[in-house]
């Protein structure tokens, strides 16, 4: 992975867009908790973050009930409500590397698994599957040039642009920031209003549409009390 | 064959940023030579799918071509036998069937050679023109497997063929996870789509649709309830007929059964008969045997209905039940193959594993006309932000580029020299 922000020489913002194409994970499903634990044990972190982060942006039912697949399955599949809400509650973005979220979750397993009395097995057609995902990223063609211009154009970008930009960006930088903040901090007419006001978006709980609002709203509220 | 349409009447339903979307990512793909070959120019979701995907590919830039296999009915019991083994019934092969399918693809071979080795990219849709990449050696493309059936749990014997011939294509695609089978390469999901343009999807008046119900004789005076599928086993009419008979006895309403044949499906007269039987005491069941040209038909007796069943016992992705979803209908499905991904209990629609399960949710349903209401506009915000053609169309080209690029994870597309 080519890991770079967007932040360009002459202070101007480059806008990509993404897409991604789902592809198996390589490792074999899981019909029960303790075969969930050895999977996770094993894959590639490229699983872990499809089934946190990229739930977003691939074809499927925006479920509202919880926001990763872990969650899901132990929810509709295992029926295991206690599980699934100690999955569910985690924010994928709050660790430091997907290492250390993989840990997180195994410890929540084992956990769990240490209070069953019996190891519960889904029916065939109902197993974990582990997935992870390729991506393609494209320019726009749209350039910003000044902190006002996100404000103006963020109305018009795709879902997938801010997906990329705001949550992905996490993932591909060290310092785990959004491409927004990362450009803004450099430029000459930095805002520390509108980079403080995104670091306290709460984005991981809810979906793109919503996020779209949220940064609409977001960024409004700073430019009406400036 | 459906007219083709341009990209551009495509950005009222899709929005502009979809359609700009497949502008960007194909620009890496310029010119270059994609070739689809499938079983059947009419029938079936494959043949509807290539039919909008090649012109639009085309307007984008690439050279893109589709090519149909021909074969006599000896050759198409046999593909259909590994159709059903993918779907896993037990089929035996026999040497006998195995010389005919490849004589026959040799022949087809022989036809399409030039076509097949130029390409920078073919695509082979299903079990059928599998065989190709071996009678292909001097291929200078990627050659991509798509399978569009239930393979899930293949027929071991089936799958032990067609595996052979799959194993050294560069990738495959599968319509969702559980039916990806262990290969070497890498397997990519992809889910189907509908066109909303088309004579299936499109608006239709209330004149037009009360029309096509008096031509067949339908009242609609209660409630109608409609499965629309090719007569196959797998899509189990008998077990709706009996969900309907369960169902009639606290609950007025017509049953509709309309399906048609394909040219590569020798076994639907077979179970159309066998509906019919089922059906003859019972003038509130319509069983229909319509063309495989009846777009407009099938459009207006789902929305003439009042919910939609495809009780299917397997299924590959179920464009019938994507179709209803969009037409705001809630859909009583088969807990099987891509309906799973599709209905969401209480959502969009009902999962259920028998006819009795089927009758007391829609029972359920027309009880609550709120609930079904409800349902129905959930289902077709579902269908439009996930199952139109724009969406699938994007995933073919992100593969395309990611196997340009060596199946690299990750592609930015301006620094890639791919």
């Amino acid at each position: 992975m080519t890991l770079k922000n967007n932040k360009l020489s002459n202070n101007l913002f480059e806008v990509k867009d993404c897409t991604i194409i789902t592809r198996m994970g390589g490792v074999e499903s899981a019909i029960n908790l303790r075969e969930l634990k050895e999977r996770l044990i094993t894959c590639s972190i490229d699983c872990l973050y499809y089934h946190f982060c990229e739930t977003l942006i691939r074809p499927a039912f925006d479920n509202p009930e919880y926001r990763n697949d872990f969650a899901l399955w132990a929810a509709y599949n295992l029926r295991d409500r206690v599980l699934a809400e100690r999955l569910g509650i985690i924010n994928p973005y709050s660790f430091s590397n997907l290492e250390d979220l993989r840990e997180r979750i195994i410890e929540i397993v084992e956990d769990r698994l240490s209070c069953l009395s019996y190891i519960l097995s889904v029916p065939k057609g109902d197993e974990f599957i582990f997935m992870r995902a390729a991506t393609v990223v494209f320019d726009t063609g749209l350039v910003l040039k000044k902190p006002s211009d996100l404000l103006l154009y963020l109305p018009k970008m795709s879902k997938s642009t801010l997906y990329y930009h705001f949550m992905e960006a996490r993932r591909r930088t060290q310092d785990r920031v959004d491409d927004f903040t990362f450009w803004l901090q450099f430029h000459p007419d930095k805002n520390q209003r509108i980079i403080d006001a995104l670091s306290q978006i709460d984005f991981y709980f809810i979906n793109l549409n919503e996020l779209k609002s949220v940064l609409i709203k977001t960024l409004k509220n700073v430019v009406n009390k400036s | 064959m459906i007219a083709a349409r341009s990209l551009d009447s495509y950005k009222k339903i899709a929005g502009e940023i979809a359609i700009s979307q497949l502008g960007q990512l194909s620009k890496n793909l310029k010119g270059a030579k994609v070739v689809h070959v499938n079983s059947t120019r009419e029938g079936g979701g494959v043949a509807e799918i290539l039919n909008w995907m090649v012109p639009l590919m085309n307007e984008l830039g690439l050279n893109t071509s589709w090519v149909v296999i021909e074969g006599n009915e000896g050759f198409f019991d046999v593909t259909k036998a590994f159709h059903n083994g993918m779907q896993g019934s037990p089929v035996k092969l026999t040497n006998k069937m195995i010389k005919c399918y490849e004589d026959t693809l040799k022949l087809n071979f022989t036809r399409l050679q030039n076509q097949l080795e130029e390409a920078d990219f073919v695509f082979i849709h299903d079990p059928q023109p599998a065989a190709f990449l071996d009678m292909c050696p001097n291929r200078k493309g990627k050659w991509v497997w798509r399978c569009h059936i239930d393979s899930s749990n293949p027929s071991r014997e089936v799958w032990k063929y067609i595996k052979s011939k799959v194993v050294k294509y560069d990738a495959s695609i599968f319509s969702m996870p559980a039916f990806a089978q262990p290969l070497p390469h890498p397997q990519f999901i992809i889910a189907p789509s509908i066109d909303l343009l088309s004579e299936k999807n499109c608006d239709m008046s209330s004149k037009e649709i009360s029309e096509i119900l008096n031509k067949y004789n339908i009242p609609d005076n209660v409630p109608i309830l409609t499965q629309v599928s090719r007569f196959d086993k797998f899509k189990d009419p008998l077990g709706v007929i009996e969900a309907f008979n369960e169902l009639i006895k606290s609950i007025p309403a017509e049953l509709v059964l309309a399906g048609g044949g394909a040219t590569d499906d020798p076994e639907g007269k077979v179970v159309f008969e066998e509906v019919i039987k089922a059906a003859e005491d019972n003038d509130h069941i319509h069983v229909l045997m319509l063309p495989s040209d009846s777009h407009k038909t099938i459009n207006a007796l789902q929305r003439a209905s009042t919910i939609v069943i495809q009780k299917s016992i397997q299924e590959g992705f179920g464009l019938t039940v994507t179709e209803a979803l969009l037409k705001e209908k809630p859909v009583i499905g088969g807990n099987v193959g891509g309906i799973k991904l599709q209905l969401h209990n209480h959502y969009t629609g009902f999962l259920v594993e028998t006819p009795e399960g089927a009758a007391l949710r829609i029972r359920e349903l027309l009880h609550d006309k709120d609930k079904l209401n409800r349902m129905g506009k959930i289902a077709k915000k579902f269908v439009i932000e996930n199952f139109l053609l724009t969406r699938h169309l994007r995933e073919y080209l992100t593969l395309l580029v990611g196997l340009k690029c060596e199946l690299t994870n990750y592609v930015l597309t301006e620094s890639s020299n791919c």
